[in-house]
């Protein structure tokens, strides 16, 4: 059996992702992602989730090239867009089983 | 080898200059990365944009890349470079940030791809990997261990193949839809000693028969007679673990929740409710007796449902 785990560290993603301080700096303060604690960057980590958020700005800043704020407004819209897809898909399927005559 | 040609792939000519170059790879960067685009071919697709622009950016190369280009002229599936070959623009160690093909090491040195579009870690660490995890409603009241396979890319005497892996993994009470949870080591193997990388699996509640979800609460839609409606009714209704019994008040409209308290979803901030949602049915058939029954209570009741319309005894036209 495989453990699951709920968290990554600053460290993890330093050195596997080539990840940098100033650029985790940069991903905190545009607060695209919190830090779960600690009181200096080597103690912080994250929730999987965040992490996953703080890999795809910091490939996103690469790869296209553009500055933190519009990362930081990609992210949002990107994750906004994740809810809104979801609950519209949760709502369609009530829609439906209210609309459907009969059992359910 | 295939010969790549950067100026086709990026859509542009020969002779164009570093702007309009970096125009046309951002264009391509926005349309195929593969944080933007769920699409299947967009990573290898981005891939390709990203190398052409890693090569055509820098004067150096785009010049050694021309000279090759002339030599190897067309698209074709047996480039090699020329003897003697060795890139004087990318040093003795280069290190490039993203994952090329062969095509590319062959010009400038370096590994080439493993797949993914992150960086190539010290160490070419593996490639951490992203699945969809389907989990049934059911399964999220207590720790459950569930069987996935997956496929990884591997990297085999320099071929790139998929490799089956099927693993065994705890899933956490509460886990809700959209949640990531990652398992150490699990994803592509490292070159090398090198670690492998992770597995992350993106949690996806699956639709269920019965249940809608809203945050942490569930939702069941309760099918009543227009006569348990009106008059009210004792029904048995189903929740994640068993069965309760439910009054539906006389009066009761089409789309009223009853809340059941503690018997929605388990989440770390506790339990969710089970919300009963009414839905008034009305009956396939009805013998003419029954149909008889209707026409009274239609003149005894002499309702309008419609009256917001004002329309006055526009229901009965």
């Amino acid at each position: 059996m495989s453990t699951t785990m709920i968290r990554v560290t600053v460290k993890e993603l330093c050195e596997r992702e080539g990840v940098s301080h100033d650029a985790l700096l940069e991903v905190i303060q545009h607060e695209i992602a919190e830090p779960l604690e600690g009181s200096c960057v080597d103690d912080w980590c994250f929730d999987v989730t965040s992490a996953h958020w703080v890999k795809r700005a910091l490939r996103l800043q690469r790869d296209l090239e553009i500055d933190w704020i519009a990362v930081a407004m990609l992210i949002d819209l990107l994750r906004e867009r994740e809810a809104l897809d979801r609950e519209n898909q949760a709502l369609r399927q009530r829609l439906e089983r209210f609309l459907t005559a009969g059992e359910g | 080898m295939e010969f790549k040609d950067y100026y086709q792939i990026l859509g542009v000519e020969a002779d164009a200059d570093t702007p309009d170059i970096k125009s046309a790879y951002r264009k391509l960067a926005r349309k195929y990365h593969p944080d933007l685009n769920p699409e299947k071919d967009a990573e290898d697709r981005f891939k390709e944009v990203a190398e052409a622009w890693e090569v055509l950016k820098d004067k150096e190369r785009r010049a050694e890349y021309d000279e090759l280009r002339r030599y190897g002229g067309r698209p074709q599936n047996d480039f090699e470079p020329p003897p003697g070959w060795r890139s004087s623009a990318s040093g003795e160690s280069p290190n490039f940030s993203g994952d090329f093909s062969e095509f590319f090491s062959s010009m400038f040195g370096g590994g080439f791809a493993q797949g993914g579009a992150g960086p190539r870690a010290q160490g070419f660490r593996g490639q951490d990997i992203e699945i969809e995890m389907p989990v049934f409603l059911e399964e999220t009241i207590s720790d459950v261990s569930k069987p996935i396979s997956y496929e990884l890319p591997v990297m085999e005497s320099g071929q790139l193949r998929r490799s089956k892996k099927s693993l065994k993994v705890k899933i956490p009470a509460g886990v809700g839809d959209g949640e990531r949870i990652r398992l150490r080591g699990q994803g592509a193997p490292g070159q090398g000693d090198a670690p492998p990388g992770d597995l992350y699996l993106h949690i996806r509640l699956v639709p269920h028969p019965v249940f809608d979800v809203e945050g942490h609460n569930l939702l069941v839609t309760v099918p009543i007679a227009p006569w348990e409606a009106a008059l009210g009714a004792k029904v048995t209704v189903p929740t994640l673990d068993g069965k309760i019994h439910l009054t539906v008040a006389p009066k009761s409209q089409s789309g009223q929740k009853l809340r059941v308290k503690g018997k929605g979803l388990t989440s770390k901030i506790g339990k969710g409710d089970l919300y009963a949602v009414l839905k008034v049915v009305m009956p396939d058939s009805t013998s003419p007796d029954v149909e008889a029954l209707w026409q009274e209570l239609a003149q005894k009741a002499a309702f309008d449902p419609r009256t917001e319309w004002g329309n006055k005894g526009g229901g009965k036209s």
